[in-house]
């Protein structure tokens, strides 16, 4: 069982490894993407400094929260398209019927389509993310807090897509909508949750994972709460079993478009 | 003219079959306009206060105007389709039309918006009569001359999304170009009006395309004066002639740097 699990797992990172360096081809292109991408994120600080002149807290936030909350969900979200890319974008592998390459490989199908693709501009997300987060890196406890939420919140965004993108296979056009729902978490998960209230407050904790994925991890790490991490962890682990279930029942209805594909 | 107006019918038409699917970007422009609406209410301790020479109402109606200009004329042709034909050699086959390149790619942008943007036009409206209230002070005898200032802050933002796109001619992928371009509207010009800024800074954001493609168009909107109308049409009119000049200058020099491997 062990040997099964390190064969897939070594499949994984060979898969992930060999994205990579596929992008690695044009080196010009590779940087730009990262290095661009940093600067893109990072001129979204000028809002910030706009509404901090006006008021001295958003939503309860200061500037220190608010590039823990971007830390996080840079982090979070450069992670899984690094990882994942290919989850975010597959209902086009459904509608199309392209998943017979993966189908017929000896190895977990979800994983092995999960790690197909990788996001090349997203390692700029990721980097600008971890370069926040090392601001906030001032204890032990601290730094392993952040290494967890960054592979909690991966997992929840990654879930979240899994979950939408699933439902391909039993509507027509959730692909729009599910792109939609995703790219709408991450608007939310870089606004403090203090500007929300009633049923948005209720919808961005229960329904839209944002304050599973980010919210409630800023919160722990500026104040500690052992019930909040808990909750955290439990919704980390049923969203991902859920998303996982979902994809394997509708994998049942998959019909193959008998596209000759050839997967390297 | 008269091929330029028939590329631009048949792009027109061929939207028109996609309605539906523009119509489920909704969500994306709706949540934007709701983090938005939220924000500014929190920042505004009441709503008689003024930020900036802006009423709460005006601050929410003037966000949404940008964001509508920024989902409505967010059309693929002026950004990616450039930089797809360049990088995939499409291009070959496309200069050799009897047309310029350049005025193709407008006229199919021009028709890709011509359906999106009143759609949003139409949900910016019922979003901002149900959740902020009517447009302080709009009378419906300018809204000519602010169609006008509209058509001419898109078109310019699709002459510098085309000069950026051919940067590809260059280096293969100008995205992060358009990354940046898109970033520093957004952020300098959508989120906030120019004069939220510190007095210092307000002249330079003047001077750059911010104040033509969203903010002039916008402001008309929550705040006409036929003044300000002038001052911004002129602005606009000299921004899209240097723009084209540059834009064909752009496209002359990079169409000497092509290199097609054949196939």
């Amino acid at each position: 069982m062990s040997t099964a699990v390190k064969n897939q797992l070594r499949v994984c990172v060979l898969s992930i490894k060999y994205n990579i360096m596929k992008e690695m081809i044009n080196k010009v292109t590779f940087l730009t993407n990262i290095c661009f991408m940093m600067l893109n994120n990072a001129s979204i600080l000028v809002q910030w400094f706009v509404l901090f002149r006006l008021r001295k807290d958003v939503g309860g936030y200061t500037m220190r929260e608010i590039l823990l909350l971007w830390g996080l969900t840079a982090a979070s979200f450069g992670l899984s398209h690094v990882l994942f890319a290919r989850v975010f974008s597959l209902p086009e592998l459904i509608i199309s019927g392209k998943l017979d390459s993966y189908l017929v490989q000896p190895k977990n199908v979800l994983l092995g389509v999960m790690t197909s693709s990788t996001n090349i501009s997203a390692v700029g997300d990721l980097l600008y993310g971890v370069l926040l987060l090392s601001l906030f890196c001032s204890s032990i406890g601290r730094f392993f807090l952040l290494v967890l939420f960054t592979v909690t919140g991966t997992v929840i965004f990654t879930a979240f897509a899994l979950l939408l993108g699933s439902l391909s296979f039993w509507f027509v056009r959730m692909e729009i909508l599910g792109r939609q729902l995703t790219m709408g978490i991450i608007s939310f998960a870089t606004y403090p949750d203090g500007i929300f209230r009633g049923v948005s407050r209720f919808l961005l904790y229960f329904i839209i994972p944002v304050g599973m994925a980010v919210y409630h991890p800023v919160h722990i790490v500026v104040r500690f709460d052992a019930e909040m991490l808990a909750a955290v962890l439990l919704y980390t682990i049923l969203i991902a079993t859920a998303a996982a279930a979902v994809f394997y029942r509708g994998l049942r209805r998959y019909s193959s478009s008998s596209l000759m594909e050839a997967r390297m | 003219m008269r091929k330029y107006a028939v590329i631009y019918r048949s792009v027109l038409m061929e939207n028109l079959q996609y309605a539906a699917n523009i119509a489920m970007g909704f969500f994306a422009y709706f949540v934007f306009i709701f983090i938005f609406i939220r924000l500014w209410e929190y920042i505004y301790r009441t709503p008689e206060e003024v930020i900036a020479g802006y009423t709460k109402a005006q601050m929410i109606w003037y966000v949404m105007m940008t964001e509508m200009i920024w989902f409505g004329s967010n059309a693929g042709a002026a950004a990616r389709q450039v930089t797809m034909d360049i990088r995939s050699g499409n291009i070959a086959y496309l200069m050799n039309k009897p047309y310029h390149y350049t005025w193709y790619i407008l006229a199919k942008y021009t028709g890709e918006w011509s359906i999106r943007l009143p759609m949003y036009a139409g949900l910016a409206a019922v979003i901002g009569a149900w959740m902020v209230g009517p447009v302080p002070r709009f009378r419906i005898v300018t809204l000519p001359a602010m169609i006008l200032c509209l058509i001419l802050g898109i078109t310019i933002n699709a002459v510098f999304k085309i000069c950026i796109s051919l940067i590809s001619f260059w280096i293969e992928d100008a995205n992060p170009f358009q990354w940046l371009y898109d970033k520093l509207i957004l952020v300098v010009g959508t989120m906030f009006p120019v004069e939220i800024f510190p007095a210092a800074l307000q002249p330079v954001f003047k001077l750059t395309p911010i104040y033509t493609v969203c903010y002039g168009p916008a402001k008309l909107i929550v705040d006409f004066s036929a003044d300000k109308w002038v001052e911004i049409v002129l602005a606009q009119a000299l921004y899209l002639a240097a723009g084209c000049a540059f834009m064909f200058l752009v496209y002359r020099k990079g169409v000497r740097k092509l290199y097609v491997n054949g196939g």
